[in-house]
């Protein structure tokens, strides 16, 4: 499966991508009407700034992802495409926030009056199949790649790995 | 191989799913003494409310059990396990054998044996069949009592009020509501929503005795000698884990069911998942019962894998971990949030934080009003590193994931 991986050496902090992932998240999908939309779209990347590094982080679709684990009315689920996401699912998001509490990424959002968990869902895939974020990073911090086309030292610049060894070490 | 399953909740469907997953040469049998799939047993407080019929919260999609060739024995009560024989008697005199068995029975709602505990309009709230029933109920009640602060007294209070039943009171021992999971700061925020509600609240005492059956006007006495009016006493006094399959087949039992760390109970071929074991808090390092559907799951996973013959260790979880949200108040709390080491506090508004913390490590947190990035403080938590430099993040509320992954 093709994941988002994240190479920090090359984020300016920009935020093009948080732009990018907000209109592809709003019903006109379109930047300048997105403004005018009474509920504004809620962006599911966040560019964090961290000692001198800046990382954009979004939803890494875990394997064994805890937010899963940790739903209690079957929402969130994994796709055939191995996409994790609480929509179209089996079941319906009911807003109990236990996703928001288990994500180490903290990455999903809780829209409280919706009472609908938030996060990247795929659904931004554009014609050549990137998602939106990618699309829009202009200096190639973002890519979309199978990490196994990696080699192990090319794998290592990625932040995402990082993120990996947090994530079997401590969840 | 048959590989046989009691309990068709958290821990069983998701061990049945894992080992048919593995081995799908396996037979692979559920049985459960609830009628129907598998269902989302933390919604039953909404089909009490009236706002969502049974059906409606399966925790599965139809057809899963045909689909994962897994056979589904519900409304079948399993009386006795011969761990030698390795075999099962059903309530009915049925027997059925098995190669490896999970026993994954939950746990069953704590009935205060107060006088009158036992008369018609008593209800508990752990099955779906009991809130639709205790719904019906409500809909022809003007009164009713829940007794218990807790998560389950309070969603269930919510809920009766939704059914418009007018006088809702919650009788709560304790000196504020949600003593296991917040302090009195916080919980005076979810009180003051529950109470905008119409929820009224009595703290510090219990209830003494339940008078008046069907005919009569039913009525709770409480400990202070006062009465109140209970068309319909709800009970959220905790759970007790269903250990006795096992205690009287000669397992051991603590807490709950005894278990190792490939989750096999002291009888061969027997492992037991969810809130019938007991766990090691991995904070105190006490032994508890454990109690929460996202540990029900991982363990059903772990156990699964295990009976599959696909050796997988369980660590000691966090045990507590609890997230809901009431009118337009949602809370997170995690961890150990005693506040006996030293702690920060902040509130603005209707906004609470509390950090605790133990030798420059984060041992709990509680977030009331806003929980965004929750999961953040949870994985600190876990990792029960020293925080350093990132202390300060944590107190200007502003630490992030990568933070996490440039702390060494």
């Amino acid at each position: 499966m093709k994941e988002v991986l994240v190479n920090a050496e090359r984020c300016l902090g920009c935020r093009s991508c948080e732009l990018a992932c907000a209109v592809a998240h709003s019903d006109s999908k379109n930047l300048l009407s997105a403004l005018g939309e009474e509920k504004k779209p809620l962006k599911r990347i966040f560019v964090h700034q961290a000692r001198d590094k800046k990382i954009p982080l979004s939803c890494r679709h875990c394997e064994e992802a805890p937010c899963v684990d940790a739903c209690i009315t079957g929402a969130m689920h994994r796709t055939p495409e191995g996409v994790v996401t609480n929509v179209g699912g089996p079941a319906e998001c009911t807003g109990c926030w236990m996703c928001v509490m288990v994500c180490p990424y903290g990455v999903i959002r809780s829209d409280k009056e919706r009472r609908l968990a938030v996060k990247c869902d795929r659904a931004c895939l554009d014609e050549v199949e990137e998602p939106e974020c990618v699309r829009a990073c202009p200096t190639g911090a973002l890519v979309f790649a199978e990490v196994d086309d990696y080699s192990r030292d090319r794998r290592q610049r990625f932040l995402v790995c990082l993120a990996r060894s947090m994530d079997t070490s401590s969840v | 191989m048959h590989l046989v399953i009691i309990g068709n909740g958290a821990a069983g469907i998701t061990a049945a799913r894992t080992a048919r997953e593995l081995l799908p040469s396996a037979r692979v049998t559920v049985i459960s003494d609830e009628p129907g799939p598998a269902y989302a047993r933390c919604l039953i407080p909404e089909v009490l409310a009236g706002d969502r019929d049974p059906r409606s919260i399966s925790f599965v999609p139809p057809g899963f059990y045909r689909e994962h060739r897994i056979s589904l024995l519900s409304g079948r009560l399993v009386v006795s396990l011969d761990a030698v024989g390795r075999r099962l008697t059903l309530e009915d005199g049925e027997t059925i054998s098995y190669d490896r068995l999970l026993v994954a029975t939950g746990a069953s709602p704590v009935l205060p044996d107060w006088p009158g505990a036992d008369l018609p309009g008593v209800f508990t709230l752990r099955t779906v069949a009991q809130a639709a029933t205790a719904g019906e109920a409500a809909r022809r009640c003007a009164s009713a009592v829940v007794a218990g602060g807790g998560l389950v007294s309070l969603k269930a209070a919510w809920a009766l009020k939704r059914c418009g039943v007018a006088e809702v009171t919650v009788v709560v021992k304790s000196p504020h509501l949600l003593v296991r999971q917040l302090d009195e700061q916080g919980a005076a925020l979810v009180q003051r929503e529950l109470s905008r509600a119409g929820i009224k609240f009595l703290f510090g005492l219990d209830l003494a005795a339940i008078t008046g059956g069907a005919g009569g006007r039913r009525q709770v006495e409480l400990e202070d000698g006062r009465t109140l009016p209970a068309g319909l006493v709800l009970v959220g006094k905790g759970v007790r884990p269903n250990v006795q399959l096992v205690r009287r087949a000669g397992g051991r039992v603590g807490q709950g069911i005894t278990v190792n760390e490939r989750l096999e109970t002291t009888l061969p071929g027997v492992y037991a998942a969810g809130d019938c074991v007991e766990v090691q808090d991995l904070l105190t390092g006490a032994k508890t019962n454990s109690a929460l559907w996202t540990l029900a799951v991982e363990q059903g996973r772990i156990a699964g894998c295990n009976m599959a013959g696909r050796p997988r260790r369980y660590s000691p979880p966090l045990t507590r971990l609890y997230a809901a949200q009431f009118g337009s108040v949602p809370f997170v709390s995690v961890g150990d949030v005693r506040g006996d080491g030293e702690t920060a506090a902040f509130q603005k508004d209707r906004v609470y934080r509390k950090l605790c913390f133990r030798e420059d490590r984060l041992v709990g947190f509680i977030m009331v009003g806003w929980v965004e990035r929750a999961g953040i403080y949870t994985a600190l938590v876990r990792r029960g590193r020293p925080l350093g430099r990132l202390k300060q993040k944590l107190l200007d509320g502003t630490v992030s994931a990568a933070d996490l992954m440039v702390m060494k």
